[in-house]
């Protein structure tokens, strides 16, 4: 049976910290720029910060992976080539990437490099994979969160030896990632592009009567009732009327979780299980990583899974398990 | 839209808990807010000192000032973290146009956030924290304060020297004292509300059983009984 890696989001060097100490195999990050898919206010790591949480890390036998996963501006390469350079100079174990040229620059310049797939490529079928492989030697893909167990198992059969990284807890996109245009169209800022889905500059809440509006660039995306939980400000977990009704169009407020199907995603031949959540704080790594170290764990030595309530920390106050179990087809 | 702008310090639009705070809160009201503000100077100070990268972090909202309301005491704090003269002012009011974003809740939830020991989002997700105006600077801040690693006692106390050792045993005197007084305070409560309980419990089993006589009702109409 494989032991699969557990791959820990850090937006700074405390939650870096926080993630190491609570168990996680590897610790993912990104620069404090456009070239990540996290690019919030206030969070993620200058190059000294990057070098000091590598040697935090390799000092507990952890890795630090670093997340260069949005696409370069058109003609404007340099900005993420440095932060490809850069990572490879102060000892990163892999960087993780999205766009075929900084790809190619990358396995070029940098021959030794661990290369991984970022999700916003959204490869999800086995002659993507095996391109990325063969063409580039990527090591490892991320898997999109579109496919069921038994596709990522079929997957897994047919990329060996290149190995799958799937999602086990946190935020969703609904849409096949790097493919979405939701927040481009109404703020002109996108999470391909500038690593960001409805930047906080232009999100609003408005409260009213214990009530809250939220708005994305004037517009009006959802309204919560006293006491209801409430989620993020993404256009896809908007509620519209649409059809005389009022309603979550694409998704609900939810986090995915996976704990009780770790048993599957291990069976499945997956290498490694990724935490969403470089935006959230230390208390949320620390408990999810947590909770998850115990879970892999208890399957590697065959006991029972934990039983571990994240509700407290989940968006919206539920959880799904996705598309990996699709039970919606 | 609030109805007008709101003024922090005054006639909160959260309800706070019942909690120790809100009774130091209650006995707090005749403090002049001037009285308190070495306080915050000082503690502004030490953090400033043993945490630079907070600053660093938000140097590109300098410019930006954030009104801090914890619901649960008569004023409000309002932070300009401008890098080279950064200030945190404590006020007994704080109308809304003042000040480019407001963060609000109750005083516990404000530490913990601050030193890391609960996730922001998740505070906002169940409504235990309200955020508004400027939502950028707010998001900056709470990352740039969860990334810190602040222990509010500890960097407080560390100033001291060899007084910081029994500074935070007093500290963790105080906070046990607090934690202890939280039981005795919920007894309270549970004392004051337990007329208004019995009274919900009774109307909620008189609406279970009108419920059930509708449903029969309803069921008794489609069969062509008497309505
Ligand atoms: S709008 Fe939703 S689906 Fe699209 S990128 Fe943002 S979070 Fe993902």
């Amino acid at each position: 049976m494989i032991r699969p890696e557990l791959i820990c989001p850090a937006g700074t060097p405390a939650a870096l910290k926080s993630a190491v100490d609570a168990g996680a195999d590897c610790v993912y990050v990104g620069f404090r720029d456009e070239t990540n898919a996290r690019n919030f206010p206030g969070l993620n790591f200058s190059r000294k910060e990057l070098e000091e949480g590598i040697a935090y890390a390799h000092a507990r036998g952890a890795k630090v992976l670093v997340a260069i996963n949005t696409f370069p501006r058109a003609g404007h390469p340099q900005m993420w080539q440095s932060a490809v350079d850069d990572s490879a100079r102060l000892g990163a174990d892999a960087v993780i990437l999205a766009d075929i040229g900084l790809i190619d620059y990358a396995a070029r310049t940098h021959p030794d490099l661990r290369l991984h797939l970022s999700v916003q490529a959204a490869a999800s079928n086995p002659q993507a994979i095996g391109f990325y492989a063969e063409r580039f030697g990527v090591k490892r893909v991320v898997l999109p969160r579109v496919l069921t167990v038994p596709e990522i198992a079929a997957i897994n059969q047919a990329v060996a030896p290149v190995e799958t990284e799937v999602f086990v807890f946190g935020g969703l996109c609904v849409m096949a990632e790097g493919r979405c245009a939701l927040s481009s169209y109404a703020t002109g800022q996108s999470p391909n592009m500038n690593g960001v889905c409805s930047p906080a500059s232009h999100v609003r809440y408005v409260e009213a009567g214990g009530g809250i509006t939220s708005q994305l660039a004037g517009f009006t995306i959802n309204q919560f009732g006293l006491n209801e939980p409430a989620g993020y400000p993404t256009l896809c977990k908007g509620r519209f009327n649409a059809n005389g009704k009022t309603s979550y169009l694409f998704e609900e407020p939810t986090s995915l979780n996976t704990l009780a199907m770790l048993p599957d995603l291990i069976k499945a031949g997956v290498a490694a299980f990724k935490i969403e959540g470089r935006q959230r704080g230390r208390a949320y790594v620390a408990a999810v990583v947590q909770a998850f170290r115990q879970g892999v764990d208890a399957v590697l030595e065959g006991r029972p899974l934990p039983d571990i309530n994240l509700d407290s920390i989940t968006e919206g106050g539920r959880q799904t398990t996705g598309a990996y179990e699709k039970a919606w087809r | 839209m609030m109805e007008g702008p709101h003024r922090a310090g005054q006639a909160k639009p959260m309800i706070p808990p019942f909690s120790p705070v809100l009774l130091l809160g209650l006995a707090l009201r005749p403090v002049r807010p001037a009285l308190l503000q070495p306080v915050f100077d000082h503690m502004l100070k030490v953090v400033r000192s043993q945490h630079p990268d907070i600053l660093e972090r938000l140097e590109a909202y300098g410019e930006r000032s954030v009104c801090i309301d914890p619901i649960d005491l008569p004023f409000a704090l309002i932070l300009e973290p401008d890098p080279v003269q950064p200030r945190l002012t404590v006020r007994r009011f704080v109308d809304a146009d003042e000040v480019h974003a407001t963060i609000r809740g109750p005083l516990e939830t404000l530490i913990a956030l601050a030193e890391g020991r609960m996730d922001g989002d998740a505070l906002f997700f169940s409504r235990q924290l309200v955020v508004e105006g400027d939502t950028e600077v707010v998001v900056a801040l709470r990352n740039a304060i969860d990334g810190a690693g602040i222990d509010l006692v500890a960097d407080l106390t560390a100033a001291l020297g060899p007084l910081a050792q029994p500074a935070r045993r007093a500290a963790g005197a105080v906070l046990d004292l607090v934690s202890s007084l939280r039981g005795s305070v919920e007894t309270v409560r549970q004392s004051f509300i337990a007329p208004a309980l019995q009274g919900a419990a009774s109307r909620d089993a008189r609406l279970a059983e009108l419920e059930a006589e509708i449903k029969a009702l309803r069921k008794a109409s489609r069969r062509g009984g008497p309505a």
